[in-house]
Formats: structure tokens, C-alpha cells, sequence
């Protein structure tokens, strides 16, 4: 490496390395202006947006990247190499050959995660390519590592085509711990995920479907709980049929909804076996055609409105608001009604109103509300779970495990109205919730790695705080610069 | 889609169990049959944009369907479950003057809601109108489909059926 251009090298230097660590929760309980919603804009916690796209673009180029490669072995002098790489490599590179499990422990494949995406349907953005998309990446890379200790790296394709997407996701497989598929186009995504889950033997994670569909989940059990209600008795309206949504009504039916009291409504009115449509989506959309079959028991027939009339609980993901629910059809929902509002950055309606309407528990996507349903709760977590016993796969079961440990978590802290879900400040609840699905992982069969829980705990807890140590000495170190004004 | 019908080997699953009759349609079935010739109309729009259907499509159907029951040339079957009607079958009988076997029965429509899809509902269709249609003369059973219904296609061929014709197309300038 040239140490002629030290400017240059000093803004660039790499962020993640991985190691054995312990610090003091507080330091790592920074307030990160992360608000990771549901496949969503990012929100500011403060300040105007323009303002923060100015410093994302001047930070972005003064930085020239948000994550990077760093050792994590010393080199002590150049015949070190001799070890790391050859003649010394070749020994560990046969052993790999001789049993290619054991490039889960002979190399960094174990923690490593590509952020995947084909860049057709970004955060709100919509079909921006995959240079487009690459900033994403990288963010979603960052709170990988920063939550979860996780080596994740940005990896956009230009791909358009399914076969092909799913194609090159298989052929990374040998590099790779673990797969995040992020801000693919429904459905193509369903398509994806769901081959890549079938056929591939390690994690493939969608997050715009399965950590929205996950958090919900959370929040829905503990709201569920503080109105007195149990989920498979539950009538419950999922208002959107996007990604979220369709993963979130496959996830509340998996986790013990009861379909036939589930109604999904989309811009043509609530879906139902007999709907006008139903032979296309049959053709063109085979998960929200599943759904029509499934749910909706009484075959109620129009549109919201129709549908809210004696539900409990709305989970709206349906688009940017702030008109889009009239207080009027919360009113006709039953009495202490539970209202999920996903749509960043302007929620389906305030939730003021859906409160004036009657509603007792209120959620949005937005930090600067009570209760936020907030995907970077549990992707980090999952993920350091399944990494941390070399999970296979991330089951539906996991993902329920999950939900439930950290809706135990927020229940622990004492369960109001405005508290449901835990905020990312609690960065304890990370490795809580990484040893229960690193557990379930274990309990299913799904695991190269059996921990018990207690193990798994404490690599997880390792892992994150090291993450946020690293953080913290590369930053007091000078080697990550602080930003320009 | 052809099927000649000495070669008609399939059983018919018992209807009992899914608590499913096949009958002939009546005059009062008109509106109801007509609602899923429209629906068929429309699911043919979504394999060829040549399939685009037409804005008083309800009222065609209603009198097709109507023109069909009673016709001592024609086949009109349905498959009801309790007093909803779930699929229908409208076939008829074609003379084929050049060619042998000579007389035809030629499924025209064939539809199932897709509720009750995967359940052997079709076939169950499928077999009664083929028997019915061979009682009525017919020497070889042949079945129209927009040729790029996969499934469709997948539905025939696995029941005995094979291509007899190609239809082609093109828009004139």
C-alpha cells in the first residue's frame, strides 16, 4: 500500500474488523439517527430533510464509501504472509477443499452478509438501478456491522431478469454467510426469496418482507396483550398488498392468526376468492393470490371502509399519507383498536387522527412517534443469530422467536400505549434476540454450529459490542475522520 | 386439443367428496354461467392482448349461454356446489366434412373458479362432457385454448389430449 496520498488514504481507511471485545453499553448506546422503516424513505429524527440530504452528499464523497475491508489478523512483519497468504494458505485452502464446511471456520464466510438488490424499487425512490441503489446498500451494510456485528458488504447487480437474479445469488453461495436481499420489486422479490430459500444452504433474508412482516408481528403481539386480545381471535385488516404486507399476513397466519379473520385490502377493494381480478393475480401475483383464497372467511366484499367495520387491529402499508384512512372508518373499527401506520415518510394518516377515531394503540414508521415499527430492531439481530451457529436457512419459526423476544423485551419495560416495541437505544436487546434465533436454529435442525443459548448469547453480545468498540476507537483514533460542516 | 375418444381411459373422481355435482344447465343458470364465460374471456386477455374483451361482454354471454341451453347440438354442463355454480363446460357438436373420425364434439369453453382449481374439479367436468359428448355422437373430443395458456395446455395433455391445430394470427395494417 502507498503512503504517498495520506489525505486521501486517512478518509478511506476501512471500518469493520472483528475480534473478542467489551465495553460499556452506554458509549455504544449512541444516538444513531438510524430509522431503518418499512420499505420506506429514511426519516430524519430532527432537522430539516434538506439539510440532511446536504450533509449526505457532502459526507458521502468526503468519505468515499460508508463501509469497507479492514484485517482482522496482525501482520507483524512481512513474513507473515508467508502464513496468511502463501505458502501457508495452501494448507488451509486443501482442508476447505477436503471439507468445504470448514470454510465457515477456516474464513471470515461465517460473518460475511452480501447486501443484495437489482436496485427496481428503492426505499421509496423506485427503480433507480443498481448504482442507483448502491448508497442504500452501503447504509444497510453500516447498521449491519454497527448493530450487529455483522461483515456486511454492498453488492447491487445489474440483473433484471428472475432466473438470472436467482442464477448469480446461488453461485455467491461459496463466499457467503448469509444473503439480505433488499429493495427488489414485488413480486419479483416473493419469487426470489422464496427459491433462494428453497435452494440455497445458507440464510437468505428479505428485509423488506421479512423484518417489516417481523417488527410488526412485535409490535401486534404486545398491543394485542395491553387491549386484552388474543391474536388468533383476532380480526385484523391488512390495508396494502405490497411486499410488506403479503409478508406480514404469511407471517400472522404462520405465527397463529387465523386467516379466515384476516382481511387484505389493495386499490381495487379487499381481496376475496370471487374478486374480478382473481385469474389475473392467479397468473401474476401467486402470494397475494394465495391470500385471496385464504382469508377474508365472511367474503366481505368493497373497499377499506367495508373492511374496518368490527376489526381490531389495521396494519396499513399502503402509501404515503396523510389522507389516506379517515378517522370516521377507525371509528368503525371495535372499541381500543390497534392501527399500524408503515408509510414513511408521511404515515396512511397522523396519529392524532386515528386516535380521535378511537384507536388505543398507534404505530407508525417514523422515530419521531411513539411506538416505531422499525426494521433495524431485528435484522441485525437475526442475522447474528443464524451467523453465529452457521445457520442454513432463517425459518418463519425463527423470525416468530424472534418477534416475541423482543416484544418480551419491550412487555419487561412495562407495556403502555406509547411503548410496544423496544427503541434501537437499547442495543441489549440485540443479542437477546440473536441467542433466541440462533437457539431456534439449533432446535430446528438448522444449525452447523450447536450452541446452547447461554453460548450464543455471549458470542452475539461479543460480536455487537466489538462492533460499536471498533466504532468508537477508529473514530477517537483519528483514523475515521470526524465529518466537515 | 384433441382426444379421440375410444382412447378415453381417466376415472371420475367421486364428486361426493368434495360435494360437487355436475348437472346440465337450465334456463335459470344463464347469468350465472355468463358471469364465468366473462371471467374465461378475461383470463384469455391476460395470454394475448388479440384476446382484449369487449365492453358489453355480459350481455354477448348471456345470449351465447342462452342460444346453448336446450340446443340438441350443443353441450352445457356445469359443476355446482350446494346452489353456487363453480365451473362450466359448453361444448358442440361439429361435422368434419374432409376428415375422419367425422363427427366432433368440440369443447368451446371450459372454466372453473380458481377456489376450487387443484381439486380435480376440472377433470371432473372435463370426464362427464366427454362421456356425454360421445353419447352424442362424437368420434373424437377436441378442446380451443389461447396457445399461450401454459396451464390449460398442461391441463389437456396430461389427460390424454394432444395438438391438432395451430391457429395464427396477424393484425392487418
Amino acid at each position: 500500500m502507498s503512503t504517498a496520498a495520506p489525505e486521501l488514504d486517512d478518509k478511506r481507511r476501512a471500518v469493520p474488523v472483528l475480534g473478542q471485545a467489551s465495553i460499556e453499553a452506554k458509549a455504544c448506546a449512541q444516538e444513531a439517527q438510524i430509522t431503518e422503516a418499512s420499505r420506506s424513505t429514511v426519516v430524519p429524527r430532527s432537522g430539516p430533510k434538506d439539510e440532511l440530504s446536504r450533509k449526505a452528499l457532502l459526507y458521502s464523497k468526503f468519505y468515499g464509501g460508508k463501509v469497507g475491508t479492514a484485517p482482522k489478523v496482525p501482520v507483524r512483519s512481512l513474513q507473515d504472509f508467508g502464513i496468511w497468504y502463501t505458502p501457508g494458505v495452501a494448507a488451509v485452502s486443501l482442508a476447505v477443499q477436503a471439507n468445504p464446511e470448514l470454510s465457515f471456520e477456516y474464513t471470515g464466510r461465517w460473518n460475511t452478509v452480501a447486501v443484495v438488490s437489482d436496485g427496481s424499487r428503492v426505499l421509496g425512490l423506485g427503480n433507480i438501478g443498481p448504482e442507483g441503489s448502491l448508497p442504500v446498500m452501503e447504509g444497510k451494510a453500516l447498521i449491519y456491522n454497527y448493530l450487529g456485528g455483522v461483515n456486511a458488504f454492498a453488492l447491487p447487480v445489474r440483473i433484471k431478469d428472475e432466473e438470472h437474479l436467482i442464477s448469480v445469488a446461488k453461485a455467491l453461495e461459496p463466499s457467503l454467510g448469509g444473503i439480505n436481499l433488499e429493495d427488489i420489486e414485488s413480486p419479483k422479490c416473493f419469487e426470489v426469496l422464496d427459491r433462494l430459500r428453497a435452494e440455497m444452504s445458507i440464510p437468505v433474508w428479505h428485509d423488506d418482507q421479512q423484518g417489516t412482516a417481523g417488527v410488526s408481528l412485535a409490535g401486534l403481539f404486545n398491543a394485542l396483550e395491553l387491549t386484552g386480545r388474543r391474536l388468533r381471535d383476532s380480526r385484523i385488516v391488512l390495508f396494502g398488498s405490497g411486499a410488506a404486507n403479503i409478508a406480514t399476513a404469511r407471517l400472522l397466519i404462520e405465527a397463529g392468526a387465523d386467516p379466515k379473520k384476516m382481511l387484505v385490502v389493495d386499490r381495487k377493494g379487499i381481496l376475496h376468492p370471487e374478486r374480478e381480478d382473481i385469474d389475473q393475480l392467479s397468473l401474476k401475483n401467486k402470494w397475494k393470490y394465495e391470500l385471496a383464497l385464504k382469508t377474508n372467511g365472511d367474503r366481505v366484499q368493497g373497499f377499506l371502509t367495508d373492511a374496518l367495520k368490527g376489526a381490531d387491529a389495521l396494519i396499513a402499508a399502503a402509501g404515503v399519507g396523510p389522507n389516506l384512512i379517515k378517522k370516521e372508518e377507525i371509528a368503525q373499527m371495535n372499541k381500543h383498536s390497534i392501527v399500524f401506520l408503515m408509510a414513511n415518510p408521511v404515515p396512511e394518516m397522523m396519529p392524532a387522527d386515528a386516535i380521535a377515531g378511537g384507536a388505543e394503540v398507534v404505530a407508525t414508521g417514523r422515530s419521531d412517534f411513539p411506538n416505531q415499527v422499525n426494521n433495524s430492531l431485528l435484522f441485525p439481530a437475526i442475522f447474528r443469530g443464524a451467523l453465529d451457529v452457521r445457520a442454513r436457512t432463517i425459518t418463519d419459526t425463527m423470525v416468530i422467536a424472534a418477534a416475541k423476544e423482543l416484544a418480551s423485551h419491550a412487555k419487561d419495560k412495562g407495556l403502555t400505549s406509547e411503548h410496544i416495541l423496544p427503541t434501537m437505544v437499547e442495543w441489549e436487546v440485540y443479542p437477546q434476540v440473536a441467542a433466541t434465533v440462533g437457539d431456534m436454529a439449533v432446535r430446528e435442525g438448522h444449525a452447523r454450529k450447536k450452541l446452547s443459548r447461554d453460548e450464543i448469547l455471549h458470542t452475539s453480545m461479543d460480536m455487537i459490542e466489538h462492533a460499536r468498540k471498533t466504532m468508537d476507537v477508529l473514530r477517537k483514533s483519528g483514523v475515521i475522520l470526524e465529518p466537515p460542516e | 386439443m384433441s382426444h379421440q375418444s375410444k382412447h378415453k381411459t381417466a376415472h371420475v373422481q367421486p364428486l361426493t367428496m368434495v360435494h360437487v355435482k355436475v348437472r346440465h344447465a337450465t334456463a335459470g343458470d344463464v347469468a350465472e354461467i355468463a358471469d364465468l364465460v366473462v371471467r374465461l374471456k378475461r383470463l384469455n386477455n391476460e395470454f394475448d392482448p388479440l384476446f382484449s374483451v369487449v365492453d358489453d361482454a355480459k350481455e354477448r354471454a348471456v345470449k351465447y349461454i342462452s342460444g346453448t341451453v336446450g340446443s340438441p347440438r350443443a353441450l352445457l354442463l356445469v359443476a355446482t356446489k350446494g346452489e353456487k355454480i363453480i365451473g362450466f363446460l359448453r361444448a358442440e357438436m361439429r361435422e368434419r366434412l374432409f376428415y375422419d373420425p367425422h363427427m366432433e364434439g368440440h369443447i368451446t369453453e371450459m372454466y372453473v373458479l380458481p377456489e376450487f382449481r387443484r381439486r380435480l374439479m376440472g377433470q371432473d367436468i372435463l370426464e362427464q362432457g366427454f362421456s356425454e359428448l360421445v353419447k352424442m355422437g362424437a368420434e373424437i373430443i377436441v378442446g380451443d385454448l389461447p396457445s399461450r395458456n401454459e396451464i390449460g395446455v398442461h391441463f389437456y395433455t396430461k389427460r390424454g389430449f394432444r395438438r391438432l391445430i395451430e391457429t395464427f394470427a396477424h393484425m392487418p395494417q
